[in-house]
């Protein structure tokens, strides 16, 4: 049987006198791909974050383990250090900065994929579409390397082209390379050319639903929205 | 500074003055190259240039293209020194010139004084792009004092950096723009344990002259720095002022007081201003991808100097 990579157990976290997470247990393990899906505002972004160590979330409760270590309370770039990566949903712009030469300083790979390299001479996230944020993203995680990576939203506000490739970079570099992956999605676009092990649905603050038939549980999302997710709480 | 490597490097300038004393003039076909107080005894219109007889300091006349850049460079060496330069370059008419003109302190400690007053003149259709570098000591006292002419048709793009600061520095330029002149002005100053004072004036009295002036202001570690910029429009004409600091301790300040003067009612002039703090997301965003606070720091800065 494979080790548990990441174990989160009962994590409560706070952001701005606000409740965001409210015990949210999760186990993720070597090689294993899971989606997480949740309507907007259910704390998939915070959850993603908070695993990464964003010091604005803070826990309140609860623990985060990476290969068995307790890391609730490292700095973002010791999480980094372990090979622990997050695609940022809406990354921030970092003027001035050419993108290689943050690569230049972070990357432990060299990447050769042809459509990323246009972005290179140009600032991070500075007058990029959302399809060019995205792939800097996916290009940043992929040269650090690492045994986990979280999505967060990389296929909003792509067309379906660019999400059928976006796909097929995730699974050719990591899901085949045996990465564990968290892909978290809004509206499950995506898992039309991904084939997840698990599937969660997040809905205030929980992880309510855990199931390995995704395409179950999607069709059900789309035709009854979250709520009736609900009802899966069993299952978990 | 490693003595061995200035003197390698330094092989190459045009000019360099060490202290009080002129090292090298590496001369070239169409420049003339003298210190000031030679170039004042040769030649009688360079007293229109100067107050007096200069002491030191160089005279740079491009009278031909070049395609290499002119390299000037003037340096202390010994403590307490005290340096009263008398700079003048003229370019001639519809030259094409490169200079980068490095001022520095070749070691850290000593607290130095270093004083250059200088002209520019770009005749009628000339173009000089100007880089003007400066690298002192934690503790000498600096003070350029530098005026840009352009003649009509004239074209300047000038960028000032300084490396690394000094104690205390008083940087002060003006620019005389005349008809169908253009300047694209870039002052770049962090300061760290510094007093950093930019008092920069561009003048347009010509019809059609155009400029830019542009600072970038970093405070790290208990600086404080005054930026002062005005844009004075006497002709029809177009100016834009940018001023933009960034604080990156608690213990730093900044003031930036950006000054648009009008004279004519057909000039046309704008600016912008803002001082700021590093962005708590940038910074999470640089560590989660395995950078220190200071690398992420340091990056974030780094790019904002060049913004």
């Amino acid at each position: 049987m494979e080790k548990i990579l990441l174990e989160i157990k009962n994590l409560k976290v706070r952001a701005e006198r606000q409740e965001i997470l409210k015990g949210v247990n999760l186990k993720i393990k070597k090689g294993e791909f899971h989606v997480l899906l949740g309507p907007n505002g259910s704390g998939k972004t915070v959850l993603a974050q908070t695993i990464l160590g964003n010091p604005k979330y803070k826990v309140r409760q609860g623990k985060i383990i990476f290969e068995k270590k307790n890391i609730t309370k490292l700095s973002p770039e010791k999480r980094a250090k372990l090979g622990m990566a997050l695609a940022w949903q809406n990354p921030p712009k970092i003027k001035g900065v050419k993108l290689s030469q943050l690569l230049d300083k972070i990357s432990k790979r060299k990447i050769e994929l042809e459509e990323l390299k246009s972005l290179l001479e140009k600032e991070i996230n500075v007058n990029l579409s959302g399809g060019e944020k995205k792939l800097s993203e996916l290009l940043q995680v992929l040269s650090l390397n690492p045994k986990f990576v979280i999505f967060d939203e990389i296929d909003s506000g792509l067309d379906i082209k660019r999400i059928e490739k976006v796909a097929e970079i995730i699974k050719k570099e990591f899901i085949k390379n045996k990465v564990s992956v968290l892909l978290i999605t809004h509206r499950g676009e995506i898992l039309n050319f991904l084939k997840p092990d698990f599937v969660e649905v997040m809905v205030d603050g929980k992880i309510i639903c855990k199931s390995q038939n995704f395409k179950e549980v999607l069709k059900t999302i789309k035709k009854y929205g979250y709520e009736k997710c609900r009802k899966c709480i069993q299952k978990i | 500074m490693d003595m061995r490597n200035v003197e390698n490097a330094f092989k190459k300038f045009n000019f360099w003055q060490r202290d009080h004393k002129v090292l090298q003039i590496l001369k070239e076909k169409g420049i003339e190259i003298f210190p000031s107080p030679k170039a004042w005894e040769k030649f009688d219109f360079v007293k229109i240039f100067f107050e007096k007889k200069p002491k030191e300091g160089y005279f740079i006349w491009v009278k031909r293209k070049v395609d290499f850049p002119l390299l000037t460079c003037i340096t202390i060496s010994r403590e307490k020194i005290s340096q009263n330069l008398r700079n003048l370059l003229i370019v001639e008419k519809g030259i094409k010139v490169k200079a980068k003109v490095l001022c520095a302190a070749e070691k850290e400690n000593l607290k130095a004084n270093h004083i250059a007053k200088g002209k520019i003149v770009l005749k009628a259709g000339a173009f000089l792009e100007y880089f003007h570098i400066h690298k002192w000591g934690k503790r000498d006292a600096v003070n350029p004092d530098y005026e840009f002419i352009l003649e009509k048709n004239a074209k300047l793009i000038y960028n000032y950096q300084n490396l690394l600061p000094p104690e205390n520095l008083l940087v002060r330029t003006i620019f005389h723009l005349k008809e169908n002149s253009s300047a694209n002005v870039n002052f770049v100053v962090s300061g760290t344990d510094s007093n950093i004072k930019i008092q920069d004036t561009l003048i347009l009295e010509g019809k059609n002259s155009q400029g830019i002036l542009k600072i970038r202001a970093l405070g790290k570690k208990n600086s404080k720095i005054l930026g002062q910029s005005m844009i004075l429009a006497k002709a029809p004409s177009k100016g834009h002022l940018d001023c933009q600091g960034l604080l990156v301790d608690d213990h730093s300040k900044i003031s930036l007081i950006p000054i648009l003067f009008c004279e004519n009612k057909k000039a046309q002039l704008t600016h912008e201003a803002s001082i700021g703090k590093i962005s708590e997301e940038e910074l999470t965003y640089l560590r989660m991808r395995g950078l220190s606070e200071k690398e992420a720091i340091d990056l974030i800065c780094s790019g904002f100097l060049k913004t």
